[in-house]
């Protein structure tokens, strides 16, 4: 047999033990979640299902949870709308515009988010009397906007846009060209982008923190209060539905993309 | 097509890479830099005087505790994700291709699960009738159990826990973008595996190595929800100080100087070390 | 000091598939060979295995008298020159030519003597400080050679290690390689696919298919005398043409072809003739004229080549590939007759 690289058998011990324990505190949420007691704990107790049917008889998860989808799906969406045409410029124009410009699109990442959070809802909310909502849409719109411009932009630059010309001096008008030979050839960047944005967006608490009100809260600000009060295993078949969630999105990442994607 | 013959036109032909990336940036200038620029001015044109919230801040021994335990919080996270993730990545990045897609799903399911869930889990390992203590409990270890929540060790433990993973993927992208050849080379020149550990590969990770712990001591610094779930009060952090500041005691002066401080220590740190990595990219001639 | 490389019997698999078989090659104290084939002939697997890089599944590697079969590829004291040069991208050039000397304990001052000097050698002095980012394809090169000369091994491995370069520094290299590695007088192996640089450089040469050694022999040998239909094909025998003998008449031996043409062929000039065999030639190899002795044929393209004119030339279920005088060109269409230069024709056994 030809072996490739060695790798010191104790270093894949503690690699394996790390694996491990990544993974364990996740199970243990699934094993609290069907104790059959009133108090968070493991291993469980009993076998209940009551948990997850008691997350359907609280008004505030279903809404909460509703608001969280539409937000993450109409603030990836937006993002996207806006931040592809930005990408696309940055790259296809690159001497027409300013060098700032780019940096312009890191600034979501590099402003801290429960800031961005504290600011939008100071200055924005309050400040210019915008509803909670359209706010809360919009620092979600904020959040996604990176991936669109960037991850959409990494494909963008290795585009090779005399494909485009190509097309253009083949008679094909110019917006035909970008739905038709362009973005078919950046749409994993798309999709990556999309699915980014898109968990982030749903597990996001430091923006969203500040920008509940009246009728308007995500699910994962919803935890945190339902939290506050209770400490039973609701919470922990909440969590693992977003789970499952998780399983979902990484389904899709797998049959997409592939998950090595992930580690460029 | 309307469209298409808009676009012909020589002044929207000239004008659209602006067109194109307008309404980003217009979203970016109305949404992002006003507001926060509001609040970083805003606690420089204080009533009471040029740079007295910062006065206040720094004045206050509790405030500066917060933000000591921050940084300290911070640093002894950054260090123990750098050193497990590195590990990790290092097997991800040579391990053959069956245990190589397990081990990445392992770091990818827990990166995407949502942050509140992966601090819950850990308040149902460390609390009074969890795992931990039952362990200890039937190990005789302890005779009766205790909270280990509300604990530096239990913030640490659990923001370690969110970290690694993006440690351990970024660092696998990292040490898999090593060309295999530069590794042999170094071994046929007689350099033993140490060697090539502390002459190349890590020189050649160091670049990728100190954005990976950027991402990790921001990440820190700023976090909210697993301070508030594991620290609580006892543990205050910067991030669950400034929404005590501003929602609880309606400091908003107090919350925006804590955000300007987050800012400024967020920016400095990734300007001064993306510079610093940049300069040890080998790639730059 | 100059030592010998032998492999025996070696085998090497990657999980289930067989990619070496049972190789045999002694390189002697000074020699360089080229293991030359395309690729997937297991020709870089050879070398992974000398280098420490892959693990046989059987049989021994020697170096001199000491068995590296099972030896960590850092205790080989191999050097070794990489296709994509493998230069450390964050050490300067000279510390980079250096490396190996710090690894066998040598002093800052000795390690930059040497690492000066031998940079000399290989022309590059003047870039000593720079990084390998700032070099050119050539000059990584030159770097990589003298990185792995300045260790002084008993053994030096080339990689295609001239692939990357265009084709006129590809020239001034393998005389730049041959030229070191003579002065030095370093037993070599260098892999390559490309047969003018293999002959170009080497001593003798290994011509390698599906894992194992076809032929192993001096350039001129096996441009002119390929063993078998293999190294024939690759060295530019395009026609070969599958004979029985039917008649021998003294030395004169009579022959068809399986088409049923008829060839006289002189055994002393083309050597014994088996009664099953393959006549091998390459287009000049066979005359094309308009009538004669030979196999007739039904000419297609002609192409002009400068000395002749080379045509295509169909018989009956067979092409061939033979040259005709500039004196007399036919035309496509044309009936013609090929007959063999005995010369520029050689006689392998049939294949089984």
């Amino acid at each position: 047999m030809i072996m490739q690289t060695k790798l010191h058998p104790a270093l894949i011990a503690i690699a394996s033990l790390i694996f491990l324990i990544l993974i364990a505190p996740l199970f243990i949420i699934l094993g609290a979640a069907v104790s059959d007691t009133p108090f968070l704990t493991f291993p469980p107790q009993g076998f209940t299902l009551k948990w997850f049917s008691n997350i359907f008889q609280i008004e505030a998860f279903r809404t909460t949870a509703i608001t969280s989808l539409q937000i993450a799906f109409l603030g990836t969406f937006l993002a996207l709308l806006i931040g592809i045409p930005a990408a696309y410029a940055l790259n296809r124009f690159k001497i027409r515009l300013p060098s700032w410009l780019s940096n312009v699109f890191v600034l979501p990442i590099l402003v801290p988010e429960i800031v961005l959070g504290f600011s939008l809802m100071k200055n924005i909310t309050i400040g210019l009397q915008l509803p909670v909502y359209t706010t809360l849409l919009l620092g979600h719109t904020l959040l996604a906007l990176p991936y669109a411009v960037r991850v959409v932009g990494a494909s963008l630059a290795s585009f090779d846009f005399s494909i485009e010309e190509a097309a253009i001096s083949l008679g094909c008008p110019p917006l035909k060209t970008f739905l038709t030979v362009v973005l078919p050839n950046i749409s994993a960047g798309v999709v990556a982008a999309f699915i980014l944005a898109f968990i982030t967006s749903i597990n996001d608490v430091s923006i969203s923190l500040f920008l509940t009100g009246p009728g308007v809260s995500t699910l994962p600000i919803q935890i945190l209060a339902h939290m506050e009060q209770f400490f039973d295993p609701t919470i922990a078949s909440v969590s693992v539905l977003l789970m499952l969630l998780t399983v979902g999105v990484m389904a899709i990442v797998e049959a997409t993309l592939g998950l090595t994607f992930l580690t460029k | 097509m309307l469209a298409d013959r808009w676009l012909r036109n020589k002044m929207v032909k000239r004008l659209s890479p602006w067109i194109l990336a307008g309404p980003a940036t217009f979203l970016v200038l109305i949404f992002l830099i006003f507001p926060v620029g509001s609040t970083l001015f805003a606690t420089l044109t204080d009533a009471k005087g040029w740079l007295a919230p910062y006065m206040a801040f720094f004045n206050s021994s509790l405030r500066r505790t917060v933000l000591m335990r921050t940084i300290e919080i911070s640093l002894i996270t950054t260090v123990i994700s750098v050193v497990l993730g590195f590990i990790a990545a290092y097997v991800v990045a040579h391990v053959p291709g069956r245990l190589k897609s397990i081990m990445i799903i392992a770091a990818v399911f827990p990166l995407l699960t949502g942050v509140v869930v992966r601090s819950f889990a850990w308040l149902i390992l460390l609390g009074k009738n969890g795992i931990l203590n039952s362990a200890l409990l039937s190990l005789g270890l302890i005779a009766e159990p205790f909270s280990m929540l509300y604990t530096k060790g239990a913030v640490i433990a659990a923001m370690v826990y969110l970290f690694v993973p993006l440690m351990i993927l970024t660092l696998a992208g990292v040490l898999e973008g090593i060309p295999k050849d530069v590794v042999e080379a170094a071994s046929s020149l007689g350099a033993k595996p140490f060697a090539v550990f502390r002459q190349v590969i890590l020189p050649l990770a160091m670049p990728g190595l100190i954005i990976g712990a950027v991402l990790v001591f921001t990440g820190s610094f700023t976090s909210y929800a697993t301070p508030q779930l594991l620290g609580g009060e006892r543990q205050m952090m910067m991030g669950t100080f400034l929404y005590q500041r501003a929602m609880v005691t309606f400091d908003w002066t107090g919350a925006s100087t804590v955000a300007a401080i987050m800012v400024v220590v967020t920016i400095a740190i990734v300007v001064l070390m993306t510079r610093l990595a940049r300069r040890m990219n080998p790639m730059a001639a | 000091m100059t030592v010998s490389l032998t492999l025996e019997n070696v085998s090497a698999h990657y999980g289930s598939t067989q990619v070496l078989k049972d190789l045999t090659l002694a390189v002697a104290a000074g020699e360089l060979v080229s293991l030359l084939g395309a690729s997937g002939c297991g020709k870089t697997t050879t070398l992974r295995l000398v280098a420490g890089f892959l693990q046989p599944s059987s049989g021994t590697i020697r170096l001199g008298d000491r068995d590296l079969t099972r030896l960590p590829a850092h205790q080989r004291d191999i050097g070794l020159v990489f296709q994509n040069y493998a230069l450390f991208p964050h050490l300067s050039v000279r510390d980079n030519v250096s490396f190996g000397l710090k690894q066998r304990g040598a002093d800052a001052a000795e390690r930059k003597k040497r690492a000066d000097r031998m940079l000399e050698r290989v022309g590059l002095s003047s870039f000593a400080d720079r990084m390998p980012a700032a070099l050119s394809g050539g000059q990584k090169q030159r770097v990589a050679l003298a990185r792995a000369l300045v260790i002084e091994p008993p053994l030096l491995m080339f990689d295609e290690p001239l692939s990357n370069l265009d084709a006129k520094l590809r020239v001034d290299m393998r005389v730049e390689i041959r030229r070191l590695q003579r002065a030095n007088g370093t037993t070599s192996l260098y892999v390559t696919h490309d047969q003018e640089e293999a002959f170009s450089i080497s001593d003798r040469v290994a011509i390698m298919n599906a894992g194992r050694i076809m032929q192993l022999d001096t350039p001129e040998v096996l441009y002119q005398r390929p063993a078998n239909s293999f190294v024939a094909r690759f060295v530019g025998f395009e026609n070969l043409i599958d004979m029985t003998v039917v008649e021998r008449l003294g030395e004169t031996v009579t022959a068809r072809t399986k088409d049923g043409a008829l060839l006289q062929l002189s055994q002393e000039r083309l050597g014994a003739i088996p009664d099953r065999f393959i006549l091998a030639a390459r287009p000049d190899g066979l005359a094309v004229a308009r009538d004669g002795n030979g196999i007739p044929v039904t000419l297609g393209i002609r192409t002009y080549l400068g000395r002749a004119y080379q045509y295509q030339c169909a018989a009956e279920g067979q092409s061939y590939l033979g040259n005709g005088s500039l004196s007399e060109p036919l035309d496509t269409g044309d009936r013609a007759v090929l007959s063999p230069v005995p010369e520029q024709c050689c006689i392998l056994p049939a294949d089984v």
